[in-house]
């Protein structure tokens, strides 16, 4: 068991400004919830722990539930870590049309994991996606947080090995 | 009020009022599942679908209409019983039988499910979903009641509940979509005072009460209204029972009172009307150092014989009383007193007690006052105080006899030891205590869940228990005991029901003039003078 | 020849454009406002409602009209909410905005909250557009230096804020009550309506949500253009231009800024350069993957709201997804209903029960396990979510699962069980 394979970590001090001005843009505590919710799903290297959440939860001023209810309801909030890079393949219906299917079933079988799961060296994580709003430019992925237009499995698989370097 | 009419029959409601909240107040049933009256409306079953052919300025609504979520408006006219409505539940129900599982023969909902119920009217029989359900497992998620969440119909009840309800907010929905589904916050136990209400609201079998599972199937269960008399709150509930077993409490609707809901220690209470170990089944008479079965007539008999002989004088006699006895047990105690021995010394604990302070409505039923007619007594001037001083002092002095009704100062070891001197010590109460064991008469009394009476909760509204179950044999209702009992002692008591004895209290007692028995019906009736109860102090809730 | 009518992307089709907030006042940006910042709120309200512009998010309503609901005299703030939230697959026109032209609609946003009288506006983006959300916040921070945001902006004493708010990856957050619980930091689930934003919105406040293509018109209705010259885009009632996004087999498939009177046919073959491989035209979803698609001989018909409304279609958010001959439309239904199952938020019972459902129903079909009887049953579960949800998105999962099955029935014959 990894029992202490993640410690807990604050906010750091940057972050924590960042949150602090985030809240000053809203009436309410509570609106600020799902921003930063998310900028602590990066300071914790993309996943969310309880730990994390109940400290959201206190700084936003909302019930565990609520922030329970908001990360599970959310696609973008994740409950177990992802690869270093998180590959977000869209096989909605343009991506679809041109490839975008089979454009998974190619990383899939490149990285010999599945949608949902990481590689075994935690380098690579694969993510099915709905539509990612880059239907002209099909087939798109998001590389973490960069955008790829017009992928196909050989620039897919250029990008790949780039990243495995 | 203004008026819209449902299927041809005018409907008043109220303005800003919703269809379904006005229909159902008129006896009127849509079936619905997601709308509660005490909690928002968030329109999601589907259920209650209607077809609005006129809103009110001659033109229709484009589509059927939840509702729930549509004021009502006046001229307006509402159908719910037309084919198209009818297809509009169908479907809903279809939708929701997919994935619910048919276990409805070992689901303790069974019988009182609406979705059963629906499905019965509005099912069509036969699934055409061929497909595996959604599978989850049976979860134990608080101290009162456990959740089956494949028999979730997510109508979001129970997260309103604790959301809006008791503000505890520890139950939440998750996932989305067709994986949607309620639970607490990872896996965390539920720790509010209230659960139960979250298996009664529950439309179907996801939540039920731990303490009820498998224990009988609830059409077999007969139902009387009655009041818990748990604690001064005085929730009016019904009392569930079946072959003489009483199985559960249920909260009955008292906007006055409780509106929906109730603690779930009051639910707990029900324990005590099956209680058989402690129970006293017969009258009892001291024969040297054991108490032994005698006849009422005996009892009754050798009470007047002993108290003749003694003749006691004023400060020679004492009664003592819970503040579990009803409005016409401590009234006819009282009379007993003054009547037959012009003594006012009938004494009842008073302690102080806390009443919870809140924004959410359902904490302020929790009070610390255990006992469900502390105000009564005071209505009817029992004499007591916090720290029993009034008792210390008469105690002390030469005491001839004493009446026990119930099980008062049952902490108060000085109090035992002195009255057990007297020559004469009546018990007369449901179970065995501290005072049977002294007694040199027992008179078994009653439940009640056996009897009637009229009880004053914290309020000062005066409500009534019901018969529920049959009483033991022998066994008779406090006030016919107190009644006997004049009447062997020679005086006029002649009271054949409660009415009567509420009706002499009405006249003799301020605090109820004018009123009467069948006034008080399912609602309560407020005290005709009420009064500033001195032991009470308000808290702040602590969470 | 049909070319493009350059109103909003008068700046991105220049090649020497640069994104500053330099580049844009020198494209003559924020003069509208300053005008605006002159005229009476009711009087730029007026001027909306008479250039007749429709909110361009899919349901196209009447912007004008959705001001001019905005409860008036509440002790209550009022709020402005962009919704950049763009989901619907299909499209990715705002997208485009943000990215390469974000002051434009930033003015327009500007002139909005000036016109309800918001004083802290938010831009409700879907978080996966990182790019757009960098941005816009750098140019709210050029704004912001430049003091066009904040305390009293060109001297006016309007006080302005503005917030890019990132959602978190929920499509039925574009709907606009669901947004608004969203903003709130709740799960993003729709709300009973009434009340209407316009009277509760955000935390409970008056609110107008309206889309970042919709007040990205607003400089050019209120500035220069005019009303006028936008009604002249398009036929009565479908006033302006739009901006279409292009995908699928197409040639060249992008985002395009058009009249409201051109023909599907003309944007298929002249705009998008023709289907792609030489091939024939099978079937087109002409307004985002919810609106109910067409087959290749319907598409002589003007691409706006009421045209396509009239052959029971919608323009929705003007997204076309041109398919081929070679298309397996029972995979494509696959994917759409899919989609629904996903995105569901799962309160209503017809929608969260009946788009799973009719997933598995198709998935039975591509295993070849297709018959007449479950033909049936997938369009009569489809239709039974018609209508029967609180928002849209059954509608959204039943119009297209009606409407293949309607139109290519022999699609579905090819899965039915071997007897």
């Amino acid at each position: 068991m990894n029992i202490l394979k993640t410690r807990i970590k604050l906010f750091s001090k940057e972050i924590q400004n960042q949150v602090n001005e985030l809240l000053s843009r809203y009436p309410i505590k509570q609106n600020a919830l799902i921003p930063i919710l998310l900028l602590a799903q990066k300071e914790n290297d993309g996943w969310l722990t309880e730990e994390w959440m109940k400290h959201v939860a206190d700084c936003c001023e909302v019930p565990l539930t609520q922030v329970e209810g908001v990360v599970t309801f959310y696609t973008m909030f994740r409950l177990k870590p992802p690869g270093k890079y998180h590959l977000q393949v869209c096989t909605c219906v343009p991506c679809c049309l041109l490839g975008g299917t089979e454009l998974l079933e190619y990383t899939e079988k490149k990285l010999k994991t599945h949608a949902g799961y990481t590689t075994a060296d935690g380098l690579f994580s694969i993510e099915e996606m709905e539509c990612l709003g880059a239907c002209s430019y099909a087939p798109a992925i998001i590389v973490n947080e960069d955008y790829h237009e017009q992928v196909t499995p050989e620039k897919m698989e250029k990008l790949i090995n780039n990243l495995s370097k | 009020m203004p008026v819209f009419h449902i299927d041809d029959q005018p409907v008043e409601f109220e303005p800003g009022e919703k269809i379904l909240s006005a229909a159902l107040r008129n006896g009127k049933k849509i079936p619905h599942y997601c709308y509660h009256p005490g909690m928002s409306i968030v329109a999601t079953c589907r259920m209650c679908v209607v077809e609005i052919v006129d809103l009110g300025n001659g033109r229709p609504a484009p589509k059927l209409q939840t509702a729930c979520s549509v004021d009502a408006a006046d001229g307006m006219k509402v159908e719910t019983m037309n084919k198209k409505v009818e297809e509009g539940r169908k479907l809903v129900n279809e939708f929701l039988l997919i994935n619910h599982p048919l276990d409805c023969p070992i689901c303790d909902q069974s019988g009182e499910c609406t979705l059963q119920d629906y499905s019965f009217e509005y099912g069509s029989g036969k699934s055409e979903m061929d497909y595996s359900k959604r599978v989850y497992g049976w979860r134990n998620i608080g101290t009162f009641v456990s959740l089956e969440r494949n028999r979730c119909i997510q109508c979001s009840r129970c997260d309103r509940f604790t959301r809006e309800i008791t503000g505890t907010n520890e139950f939440g929905m998750f996932n989305r979509g067709h994986e949607l589904t309620v639970d607490t916050y990872t896996d965390r136990p539920m720790t509010n005072k209230f659960q139960g209400n979250m298996a009664d609201i529950c439309p179907v079998g996801a939540i039920t009460e731990k303490e009820f599972r498998f224990k009988r199937r609830v059409w077999k269960l007969k139902k009387n209204r009655s009041i818990c008399t748990g604690c001064s709150t005085g929730c009016n509930v019904t009392i569930e029972h079946d072959r003489n077993e009483v199985f559960r409490l249920k909260p009955h609707e008292n906007q006055n009172v409780n509106k929906w809901w109730m603690c779930d220690e009051g639910r707990l209470s029900y324990r005590i009307m099956n209680e058989r170990k402690t129970r006293i089944n017969s009258p009892l008479g001291r024969v040297g150092q054991n108490l032994q079965d005698i006849s009422w007539e005996e009892a009754y008999r050798a009470i007047a014989e002993r108290i003749i002989e003694m003749a006691p004088k004023e400060n020679e006699v004492i009664a003592l009383t819970d503040t579990h006895a009803s409005n016409e047990e401590l009234f006819l105690l009282k009379k007993l007193l003054k009547d037959g021995f012009l003594s006012d010394n009938v004494f009842c604990p008073l302690p102080k007690w806390e009443q919870i302070e809140s924004e959410f409505f359902i904490n302020t039923l929790i009070t610390t006052d255990k006992s469900p007619n502390r105000a009564g007594a005071l209505a009817l001037k029992i004499k007591g105080d916090a720290k029993n001083v009034g008792v210390k002092n008469l105690i002390d002095r030469k005491l001839k006899m004493a009446i026990i009704l119930g099980c008062p100062f049952e902490k108060e070891n000085d109090f035992h030891q002195k009255i057990k001197q007297t020559q004469l010590v009546i018990h007369i109460g449901a179970y065995h205590n501290c005072w049977s064991d002294i007694a040199d008469v027992v008179l078994p009394g009653q439940n009640y869940s056996e009897k009637k009476g009229t009880f004053t909760n914290k309020l000062q509204q005066v409500q009534t228990t019901d018969i529920a179950v049959q009483a033991l044999r022998r066994s008779r209702p406090e006030w016919q005991i107190l009644a006997e009992l004049g009447q062997a002692l020679g005086y006029k008591f002649d009271f054949n029901n409660v009415n009567q004895v509420f009706g002499a209290m009405s006249e003799e007692i301020k605090a109820f003039s004018g009123l009467s028995f069948d006034q008080i019906g399912d609602k309560g009736i407020k005290l005709t003078k009420t009064f500033k109860d001195n032991g009470m102090k308000l808290v702040k809730e602590t969470t | 020849m049909v070319e493009e009518t350059l109103v909003l992307f008068k700046n991105i089709r220049k090649p020497e454009y640069s994104k500053t907030l330099e580049g844009y006042k020198k494209a003559g940006g924020f003069q509208t406002l300053k005008k605006v910042f002159g005229m009476k709120p009711e009087k730029v309200i007026q001027t909306v409602k008479d250039s007749g512009i429709r909110g361009r998010g899919g349901a196209g309503f009447p912007t004008g009209l959705k001001w001019s609901f905005m409860q008036k005299g509440s002790s209550k703030p009022s709020y402005l909410i962009a919704n950049a939230d763009e989901s619907e697959p299909g499209t990715c026109k705002d997208r485009e905005l943000m990215l390469k032209d974000p002051h434009l609609f930033l003015e327009g946003m500007m002139i909005g909250c000036y016109a309800v009288g918001c004083h802290h506006g938010y831009i409700y983006i879907r978080g996966e557009y990182f790019p757009a959300i960098k941005s816009l916040n750098t140019a709210i921070e050029e704004l912001y230096a430049d003091g066009l945001l904040g305390q009293d902006p060109m001297g006016s004493d309007f006080h302005l804020d503005l917030t890019v708010h990132s959602g978190a990856g929920a499509y039925i957050c574009g709907e606009e009550s669901a947004l608004l619980d969203s903003l709130e930091g709740k799960r993003g689930q729709p709300r009973v309506k009434p009340p209407f934003p316009a009277i509760s919105g955000f935390n409970g406040c008056p609110t107008s949500v309206n889309n970042v293509e919709t007040l990205a018109y607003m400089p050019f209705i209120l500035g220069d253009g005019g009303v006028d010259a936008f009604k002249s885009f398009g036929p009565e009632n479908n006033s302006g231009t739009h901006l279409v996004s292009l995908s699928g087999h197409i040639n060249n498939p992008g985002v395009y800024e058009l009249r409201m009177d051109v023909s599907m046919r003309d944007i298929i073959y002249e705009i998008g350069g023709g289907i792609r491989n030489g091939k024939k035209l099978k079937g087109v979803i002409p307004g985002g993957s919810s609106s109910s698609v067409m087959t290749a001989d319907e598409v002589d018909v003007l691409y706006n709201f009421d045209e396509l409304a009239n052959i029971d279609t919608m323009l929705g958010s003007s997204a076309m997804m041109v398919f081929d001959e070679d298309t397996d439309v029972v995979k494509l239904l696959l994917r759409i209903t899919k989609f629904y199952a996903h995105e569901s938020c799962g309160q209503c019972t017809p929608c969260r029960e009946g788009t799973h459902w009719s997933r598995n129903i198709i998935r039975d079909f591509l295993k070849g396990n297709g018959s007449d009887e479950k033909l049936k049953r997938l369009d009569r579960v489809g239709g039974n979510m018609l209508g029967t949800t609180l928002c849209a998105l059954g509608d959204a999962a039943a119009l297209p699962i009606q409407s293949f099955v309607k139109k290519f029935p022999n699609d579905f014959r090819k899965y039915y069980a071997k007897k």
